[in-house]
């Protein structure tokens, strides 16, 4: 009986040990709790704290998928620098090598780094890029659109787009190619013949006709006062109108930089609006269904 | 004999193995707290996250809601901080849970400034029969709502009716009579312009005003004297009547930049020398 209890005892012991070992293997801190708290946190769009406990899992075990959803954390928070960085590290031996070569590409595109984005493609390996929504190649062909070099000829430019975008490309390259800028200098010209003229050339109607009549109202007055003989009066409104209309001058070819900055603005605009509308960074790899 | 032994060797096994488990999360519990009170809010987070994955039982989830919640607000990340503060009202075990993860909501809303919806919470609580003893705390975030809305009058009323926050409904009060008013200094700058800027205290901008009125007001009135009307109609609409509109948009201005910088005065007060409870 002494035995038998004792041997109750030694079992008891040695189950428990096991039991607390495979606790202890299975604890919050295991490599598997670890990608499973990683996953949960990516698919609660909590990408930051994703990518922690993913480089904490890939320290305990190497993963090509777990590199490119760390790679893939960094590019959903924006942050383009280090998911180009990322991806790009993905060995070539690994089945994520394409997808990720493309996500490298598009990294560099969307961090606005658009000559090494241009080099790499031109350079680096081919892709295949049948599965790639958008297109890598038609982001070549945009990257022109949002640098001041030179334009590819239009036959070759237009010819990496899609049937469906040719219009509405072409006439993003006829605005790259022949911006609708006023020129300040044009602008100042007009406003020295007539005041407020130019004001009108760029678009300000209300400020080119209160610059017209104010100057010329100055003016007059000035004229009024000398020919009454209030001769102070008269140098008031001559120093009145000489600073509306040098102002006018200058405010005309300010109003000229303003309106080309506010076209470039609006073009920049659109086409980030049409690339965010066609989808060309639309995220395919979907880890939470 | 044999089963009763085999009985008390499965049950021993099943225990010890619960109760490692509850170890293991009560450990994680006490390590995330650990960081929140040494304020690494970001790993706080983290580790309370990992509590609430693992916690199948859901024993800890009001707690690490709401320290996800604290520390995202910590973070002065207000919609996260909202949504995990939700989480916890959700999994609030009790009225009291329930109250608190209301109100750190309300003091969210009130930081945000999203007043109208501090205000309605605190209304439905009001309402809520469970709350009725907590009448006096509600009265209390509805003051600090007051205030961040910039009605400190009202403020004043809602800290007077209880006796402990009668400091603060008096500090209220006298904000209220700091400030100026913005109507005042437009009737005034109406009738004689500059006077609103002097009476809100700037009184270069007022002199200045004043003179510029003053100059073209004369012209004005001489070319008409001089049976100059054309003259008269000019300068009367393009300089003085601009320099007048100036001046009563400019007293406008300055009083409520008065009062904005008051109101930041006793804000800031209040955040370093106030030690009651704030939103």
């Amino acid at each position: 009986m002494k035995n038998f209890f004792f041997t109750i005892l030694i079992f008891n012991s040695i189950l428990f040990s096991q039991e607390k070992n495979h606790l202890t293997n299975d604890s919050l801190f295991s490599p598997y709790n670890i990608k499973r708290f990683a996953d949960f946190l990516y698919c609660q769009k909590d990408y930051l704290r994703a990518a922690d406990e993913y480089v904490r899992y890939l320290g305990l075990i190497p993963n090509d998928t777990i590199e490119f959803k760390i790679a893939l954390s960094y590019s959903l928070m924006n942050n383009y620098d280090e998911a180009a960085k990322r991806f790009n590290s993905i060995k070539e031996s690994s089945s994520f090598y394409q997808p990720a070569q493309i996500q490298f590409l598009k990294s560099l595109f969307q961090s606005g780094n658009y000559v090494q984005f241009r080099n790499k493609y031109s350079h680096g390996t081919p892709l295949n890029d049948s599965n790639d929504c958008g297109g890598v190649a038609s982001l070549y062909m945009f990257s022109f659109l949002l640098t001041d070099e030179p334009l590819p000829n239009e036959d070759e430019f237009l010819m990496k787009f899609p049937a469906l975008e040719k219009i509405q490309m072409k006439s993003f390259y006829d605005w790259k190619k022949n911006p609708p800028e006023k020129s300040s200098i044009i602008a100042a010209i007009f406003s020295t013949i007539i005041p407020g003229m130019g004001k009108i050339y760029t678009h300000d109607y209300s400020d080119g006709i209160f610059a017209f009549i104010s100057t010329l109202g100055a003016g007059y007055l000035a004229y009024d006062n000398f020919k009454a003989g209030h001769n102070f009066r008269g140098w008031i409104f001559t120093g009145l109108t000489a600073g509306f209309y040098g102002g006018n001058i200058y405010g005309s070819a300010a109003a000229a930089q303003i309106y080309n900055a506010h076209i470039r603005f609006d073009f920049i605009n659109d086409l980030e609006t049409y690339l965010e509308d066609n989808n060309y960074f639309l995220k395919i790899f979907n880890f939470c269904k | 004999m044999y089963n009763y032994f085999q009985f008390i060797l499965i049950l021993l096994t099943v225990v010890s193995s619960k109760l490692f488990s509850q170890d293991i999360l009560e450990n994680q519990y006490n390590y995330a707290l650990k960081l929140y009170i040494r304020e690494q809010y970001y790993d706080a987070v983290t580790e309370f996250k990992r509590l609430s994955l693992f916690d199948t039982e859901k024993k800890y989830e009001y707690n690490a809601n709401e320290y996800i919640g604290m520390s995202y607000k910590m973070g002065a990340k207000f919609s996260d901080a909202i949504l995990f503060f939700t989480k916890a009202e959700m999994n609030a075990r009790n009225n009291e849970e329930l109250f608190n993860s209301i109100i750190e909501i309300v003091r969210i809303n009130i930081l945000r400034r999203t007043i109208s919806h501090a205000y309605d919470l605190l209304d439905s609580l009001k309402k809520d029969e469970r709350f009725t003893i907590k009448s006096a705390e509600i009265d209390y975030w509805k003051g600090w709502a007051d205030i961040f809305n910039d009605n400190w009058f009202e403020a004043a009323k809602e800290f007077s009716k209880v006796d402990s926050t009668k400091f603060l409904a008096e500090f209220c009060y006298n904000v209220e009579k700091e400030k100026y008013s913005v109507s005042f200094a437009d009737i005034l700058s109406h009738i004689i312009p500059g006077a609103g800027q002097i009476y809100t205290g700037n009184y270069f901008s007022g002199i200045l005003s004043l003179g510029w009125n003053t100059l073209w007001g004369y012209l004005t009135i001489s070319a008409f004297l001089d049976n100059r009307v054309f003259d008269g109609l000019v300068i009367g609409n393009l300089l003085w009547l601009r320099f007048y509109n100036g001046n009563l948009q400019n007293s406008v201005k300055y009083a409520e930049k008065e009062n904005l910088d008051i109101t930041n005065r006793a804000l800031d007060f209040l955040q370093s020398g106030y030690s009651g409870k704030k939103p």
